[in-house]
């Protein structure tokens, strides 16, 4: 035990001393909050894990960024720590996505999450398994067909007459003139 | 024919009529009874229009007829019978109430007892506010369940919503609450990605969609809130009348924090009460549709009531902008009966918080009463279906005849000032006129207050009469000087529309703190100001007396800016304009519901929240594989977002990435694994706003319905 604490505080001292690895540590903290996990020791233990595993990777893959590194590793252990709660035949590119969302329909109104197995039942598991959020119900398609638009004798003499008078009710110029003219004869016929 | 109305056809209610329910007599006594009502509404308004026309007539027969004022008799009728009618709704109305015993309401037919039928709760929604949205159907949804009757309804949320942020919003919202609720298969949501014809379209494609699935739809808008209770005897009263293809409610406005929202709400609360039933005592089975708070038979309406495509273009033609007076006349067209609830509590709605919001939607529902005079003149519609038409473009069209009335009166008494023609009018005629005229616009007010301070108990509710008078009083003050107001933009709207300008269809403002400042309400209502001084100066010339006589109108449009400004502010008149549903709120008033989202830009956050984005991404229809070109278009939108930062992509783009839920997923990796150094300077302010901080990992939007 006292081997794994000493192993477990060089681990951090040196990921705080790198800026690199410092950088990752703060990003994958961040996401882990984003999660809604807890500070605590579950969130220290799956961050400690996940920067093991991803510097040893470095070491093949110097390239590639820590972050990257950290976050793919990160994630592994969550497919693992959660992959109880969705189906096996969900495919790999998936399961991040559906895992996330039984996190999200698990959280209780305190904002507890992260469902570790055994605290679910056996039926709210296999409900888990299963559930595929839908937002509408399955259609029963019905047909809605205006009927035809028929006006009277007097609509149909309207229309011909708001048709014809158009071109002058656009122009604003005419209409102007229009208006003021019928006023001015107005006027003019009652002095 | 609805049983029930034989509930209290007794002196004392005590006969019952049960057994000739349904029979050709009955039928026919009901129709006679109705045909009664209506004769009797129209012989008294054209009763006084013509006693007004005949005061009218005398007073210009003695000035002389001219032109002028041929054309001003005109239209003095048109306006002067109008003003009739409504008074007369409003009278009859009174009555009503006072006798306290309808019997032709279609409330006397609920019973308790008759089972419930399949409902949906149908809220069609377009950008709007999530929490006032999802806490409207909370509150009902909880109210329902209450009262052990949810296994007859489902919500649908029907979004039409083009802004990203508010999709991804309304998405993380419906899970929030179905979360909360458990309710998962009960509370649907539904976006379309192409939102044609908006609202009626959106109501048409639920149609088509679920149509079959329900036998009643309740629509419910943005800033509804019904009671279980109310719904649930829409639901029943629907059973019981089997001819009932609408039921339409008398919604109460509600959630006003502006003293301009104050002052509509109290209006509203006091005086459509009279309005409302005398409005019943004449329409009986032939009411109108108002577009929300109603219910409606599915299968008639799927039959009867989609919109056709009006002649020419729009403004007035194309598209049906306002369809629900359509659909009610559509309804009877198709010999269903549309029934006004008018006495059924619990319909709630919000309002427009000040008068340039309030205005920007009469702007809609001008253009949109506009269109209906196709539908006026159109085959088969039924008398009362387009007098309710005819009401509806008379609510926008008598602002120019008015401004035109006012104009031609104003331009004669300028010919005869100008031609020292002093005209001689019979000032006893003139008198009784205008006592007339004034009685008829304000004594529905007076019959209001009569018909509330009959019932102290109502009074309490209002909080107490001092209150109660203050309020009539500045209430009716604040209508004066608003009323110039609304003439001006009303009568601009119309003659834009004939002009052939169109409305954009822009999200309505229900709520908007303090709204806008003093230099925009001057760039706003400056035109008024200028108009009412001109008009004043002119008025002036003509002389002093006349002046005083317009002084009303010019004071209104004089004082447009600062009216605008000082009601539109928040806490002001806070203890008078008091409501029954301030003093004594329903339980689904007071419910609050936590949503818990995320502050600001919810796309970023479904790119980068991990529920957000894993909620949205299984949101969206699996499709097969994009053709290669749309795959590139989308790769590309996605290297431009990840590269340029949040605010690199257009309102279009951030809707097609949002649809295609792998690259939103491949995106919520990319940047969480990204070192800063290699992104975005955009995407390190936004991954620092998680930074692990309690409050924000848990953010809640509280909505107090």
């Amino acid at each position: 035990m006292a081997i794994f604490s000493q192993y477990v505080e060089h681990l951090r001292i040196g990921i705080h001393s790198s800026p690199e690895w410092k950088e990752a540590w703060d990003r994958m903290n961040d996401y882990l909050g984003a999660l809604r996990l807890p500070e605590g020791l579950d969130r220290e233990l799956i961050l400690l894990s996940s920067f093991e595993r991803a510097i040893g990777r470095k070491r093949q893959e110097p390239s590639t960024p820590a972050t990257e590194l950290v976050f793919d590793e990160t994630q592994k252990i969550l497919d693992r720590s959660l992959g109880h709660l969705i189906d096996e035949k969900v495919p790999p590119d998936r399961r991040s996505v559906e895992q996330r969302v039984r996190l999200f329909l698990t959280e209780t109104p305190d904002g507890k999450i992260f469902p570790e197995e055994g605290v679910l039942s056996g039926e709210v598991l296999e409900a888990l398994k299963e559930v595929r959020l839908r937002t509408s119900p399955h259609l029963q398609v019905a047909s809605v067909t205006p009927r035809p638009f028929e006006m009277t004798a007097l609509g149909a003499n309207l229309v011909r007459l708001a048709a014809a008078l158009s071109p002058f009710g656009a122009n604003r110029i005419i209409a102007w003139c229009a208006g003021l003219a019928i006023i001015g004869l107005l006027v003019f016929a009652s002095r | 024919m609805s049983k029930g109305f034989a509930k209290v056809s007794g002196k004392d209610g005590s006969v019952r009529l049960s057994g000739v329910v349904g029979s050709a007599r009955f039928e026919e006594a009901f129709a006679t009874k109705v045909a009664q009502r209506r004769w009797g509404v129209a012989l008294v308004s054209l009763g006084i229009a013509l006693i007004g026309l005949w005061l009218m007539f005398d007073i210009f027969t003695a000035a002389g007829w001219t032109a002028l004022r041929v054309v001003d008799f005109a239209l003095f009728g048109v306006l002067f019978t109008t003003l009739a009618f409504g008074f007369t709704q409003a009278f009859l109305g009174f009555l009503v109430l006072a006798e306290d015993q309808e019997p032709l309401k279609i409330t006397n037919t609920l019973d308790e007892e008759t089972p419930l039928a399949s409902t949906a709760i149908v809220m069609p929604v377009y950008n709007e506010d999530t929490a006032t949205v999802f806490g409207g159907i909370k509150a009902l949804y909880d109210s329902l369940q209450g009262r052990g009757e949810l296994d007859w309804f489902e919500f649908y949320i029907l979004s039409d919503s083009t802004d990203p942020s508010k999709v991804v919003e309304e998405e993380l919202a419906w899970a929030d609450l179905c979360r909360q609720t458990n309710g998962f298969g009960r509370i649907h949501y539904r976006r379309r990605k192409l939102p044609s014809n908006r609202k009626s379209g959106n109501i048409a494609d639920f149609c088509r969609r679920w149509g079959h699935r329900h036998r009643y739809m309740t629509v419910l808008d943005a800033d509804s809130v019904m009671t279980g209770q109310a719904v649930s005897s829409l639901v029943r009263l629907m059973e019981t009348n089997p001819r009932a293809g609408i039921i339409q409610t008398m919604p109460r406005l509600i959630g006003a924090e502006t003293l301009f929202g104050r002052i509509q709400q109290f209006a509203s609360r006091i005086y459509s009460p009279i309005f409302a039933a005398g409005l019943n005592f004449w329409q009986q089975g032939a009411g109108n549709y108002w577009g929300h708070n109603a219910i409606i038979r599915i299968a008639p309406f799927l039959t009867s009531c989609a919109l056709p495509e009006l002649p020419g273009r729009e403004p007035l033609g194309g598209r049906v902008l306002s369809h629900d007076f359509v659909e009610a006349a559509l309804m009877r067209d198709g010999d269903w009966e549309v029934w006004f609830a008018y006495d059924l509590e619990g319909s709630f709605e919000g309002l427009p918080p000040n008068l340039t919001e309030y205005v920007k939607r009469d702007r809609r529902w001008c253009q949109g009463n506009l269109q209906h005079i196709w539908f006026a003149f159109a085959e088969r519609m039924k008398p009362i279906s387009r007098l309710h038409l005819a009401q509806g473009i008379l609510a926008y069209a008598s602002a120019p005849l008015l401004v035109l009335f006012i104009g031609i009166g104003a331009i004669q008494s300028a010919l005869d000032h100008l031609y020292h023609k002093a005209a001689d009018y019979p000032v006893a005629a003139a008198a009784v006129l205008f006592a007339l005229t004034i009685f008829l616009l304000f004594g529905p007010k007076l019959l209001s207050l009569m018909h509330l301070f009959a019932k102290p108990d109502k009074v309490r509710r209002f909080g107490g009469p001092v209150r109660v008078i203050a309020g009539v009083v500045c209430e009716t003050l604040f209508s004066i000087f608003v009323a110039p107001v609304m003439l001006w933009f009303h009568t601009r709207f119309v003659l834009r529309n004939l002009a052939g300008q169109t409305v954009t269809w822009n999200t309505q403002t229900r709520s908007g703190g303090n709204g806008p400042g003093c230099l925009d309400m001057l760039r706003e209502y400056w035109p008024l100001a200028l108009g009412g001084a001109i008009f004043g100066a002119g008025a002036w010339w003509i002389g002093s007396s006349y002046f005083v006589w317009l002084l009303p109108i010019l004071i209104g449009l004089w004082a447009a800016i600062p009216i605008a400004w000082i009601s539109g502010r928040v806490n002001l008149g806070k203890n008078l304009f008091v409501t029954p549903e301030e003093t004594e709120p329903p339980r689904e008033l007071t419910a609050r519901f936590e949503l818990q989202l995320r502050e600001g830009d919810h796309f970023v956050h479904a790119i980068l929240d991990p529920f957000y984005n894993a909620v949205h991404v299984v949101l969206q229809r699996e499709r097969k594989a994009h053709s290669s070109a749309v795959s590139g278009y989308i790769a590309a939108l996605a290297a431009k977002l990840f590269k340029q930062g949040p605010g690199a992509l257009t309102p279009r783009e951030k809707r097609i990435l949002l649809s295609d839920g792998p690259t939103m997923a491949r995106l919520h990796s990319l940047i969480w694994k990204t070192p800063t150094h290699q992104l975005n300077p955009g995407w390190v302010a936004a991954l620092s706003s998680y930074r692990a901080n309690p409050q924000r990992a848990r953010p809640r939007v509280e909505s107090s319905v």
